[in-house]
């Protein structure tokens, strides 16, 4: 465990030295980035401030949901952006080398290094996240665990997801249409997710489980979620990632070197 | 002109080879159009107005931002930046072709191909969730709808277009466009009709070419927009036109005088 905390320290100092190489390129893309939290953010209050509610949550309600999504998004993206070149490894053959270091492969194509310009937005979300559980009113000690066990629960169902998106990179090629639809797909976790109609709202709950991702932690410390679904949530968390580790293994079996 | 129709067709193949990933892109299109349609559908009661818009007309405006997208923010011109940054512009200035043409009918390819597949998500979208829809029959609005989204297609064009030439001087290409996108959701009012915003802002917005990318050929589609309005927002929407053609074609010759095909 200690070599492999000692690694992701090492890579992502790389990892760090190749994005600021082009400190201005690196400005621009973190600006964007508060660009695209701002101006949601901006149309959420704009909303909220003239509908009161908005699918039964208050103003600082769906800012305290917004920022949730937002703290789980960059973290999963700061810890997981290899996998966005996992691509170029399999189409140029260079997985092969990764294969033969005494390191898993899985957590080399995973951890690769952790993205210093996440850094910044995820800093502004837990800021945020504070501000606005503040504002929501006294939170008991119980529901803040319970958010807290949801949020890392949360963080697992986004690496399985990673790791799913590692097997169809290596049967498909595909990596980047993939990982942008997973994107777009957890983006609808923008907005809770009552808010989507039947059948919608059972597929971003249960088969895409956006809901379970970026919702569920915010009803546990709102106190409006259930134990049953409390335990569903974290059982359903644990046989993605069961399932994604088989296909792992699976997938490697019927890795070609092709390019190589 | 033959040879550009051979372009645009090419563009069309080209993208059905790689169906996967348009298809993909399509998918993700539709998965942000939804959340927004949601977002709205539940904001908005069946009877009720809010910020001046009833539900039809604000799910019309929601799901014609989705046909809108696909003919005017649809574009090949990303190609341009990393065309330059490897010296493989070289190919094309070889060619004889105008290459500002050239790239326009691969837009236009890449249009086709998007407006295709836009009518038919929305088709599957109104069959699945039958939305309640506002039906334009005024001829004259439809009419400057057209006129407004065509002036549309060429500003934004010739935006895409400069954002590729900042390959010229430098090899971070992608980030402004990058920043440009980020913006151009919002400003251009892909997520709400901007009409909604504070009349301060509003008005600081009817300044800029956004404005008349998206919001402004919708407005005139939903007939919420008086005749001397739609005059003056054509006026301003070909004074951008010319600005921005002007400007690509100074900034293209300004570029290709630095152009070292670096690179090949």
């Amino acid at each position: 465990m200690t070599r492999y905390l000692k690694l992701w320290y090492r890579w992502s100092v790389y990892s760090a030295e190749i994005a600021l190489q082009s400190r201005f390129g690196a400005l621009l893309f973190v600006i964007g980035k508060f660009i695209r939290f701002g101006l949601f953010l901006f149309f959420i209050v704009l909303i909220s401030h003239r509908v009161q509610i908005v699918g039964g949550y208050t103003l600082w309600q769906v800012i305290f949901l917004y920022a949730t999504f937002n703290f789980i998004d960059t973290l999963a993206q700061f810890f997981l952006r290899e996998v966005y070149r996992f691509r170029y490894y399999v189409i140029t053959g260079e997985m092969d080398y990764f294969l033969v270091k005494p390191v898993s492969p899985l957590i080399r194509f995973l951890f690769g290094g952790g993205d210093i310009l996440d850094f910044p937005l995820l800093i502004t979300s837990i800021i945020f996240l504070v501000f606005s559980a503040i504002q929501i009113g006294p939170i008991d000690s119980i529901h803040l665990i319970i958010f807290l066990v949801l949020i890392v629960n949360a963080l697992f169902i986004a690496l399985s997801f990673h790791i799913i998106v590692l097997v169809l990179g290596i049967l498909t090629s595909e990596v980047e249409n993939t990982l942008w639809l997973y994107r777009d797909l957890t983006a609808m976790g923008r907005i809770p997710i009552d808010l989507y109609k039947e059948p919608i709202r059972w597929v971003v709950t249960f088969v895409i489980p956006v809901g379970i991702m970026m919702t569920f932690p915010v009803k546990a410390i709102l106190g409006k979620l259930d134990l049953g679904l409390i335990l569903f949530s974290i059982t359903l968390s644990l046989g993605l990632f069961i399932f994604s580790l088989y296909s792992w293994k699976f997938a490697l079996r019927r890795y070609s070197s092709a390019s190589s | 002109m033959k040879k550009y129709f051979r372009v645009v067709k090419n563009t069309w193949e080209e993208i059905l080879t790689y169906r996967l990933s348009f298809i993909m892109w399509r998918v993700r299109t539709v998965v942000l159009l939804l959340s927004i349609y949601f977002l709205w559908y539940s904001v908005l009661p069946k009877n009720a107005t809010l910020f001046g818009y009833s539900q039809s007309m604000m799910l019309t405006y929601i799901l014609g931002t989705s046909i809108m997208l696909a003919i005017v923010s649809s574009t090949r011109t990303y190609e341009i930046g990393e065309e330059i940054n490897r010296g493989n512009l070289t190919n094309d200035l070889l060619r004889p072709i105008n290459y500002l043409l050239y790239k326009f009918a691969r837009e236009v390819g890449d249009k086709a191909m998007n407006i295709s597949f836009s009518v038919i998500e929305l088709a599957i979208l109104f069959f699945l969730l039958k939305p309640p829809i506002f039906l334009q029959t005024d001829l004259i609005f439809i009419f400057f709808f057209l006129i407004s989204t065509i002036l549309a297609v060429f500003v934004l064009f010739f935006i895409n277009f400069l954002l590729g030439l900042v390959g010229f001087w430098s090899p971070e290409y992608w980030a402004p466009r990058f920043i440009f996108w980020m913006i151009f959701g919002f400003f251009a009012g892909s997520y709400f009709p901007l009409d909604i915003l504070p009349e301060t802002i509003y008005n600081l917005f009817h300044a800029l070419p956004f404005y008349y990318l998206l919001y402004f050929p919708l407005k005139i589609y939903l007939g919420n927009v008086s005749l001397p309005e739609i005059y003056q927002g054509i006026i301003i929407s070909l004074f951008w036109l010319f600005a921005f053609y002007f400007l690509a074609n100074l900034v293209w010759k300004r570029g290709l005088r630095m152009y070292t095909a670096a690179g090949r």
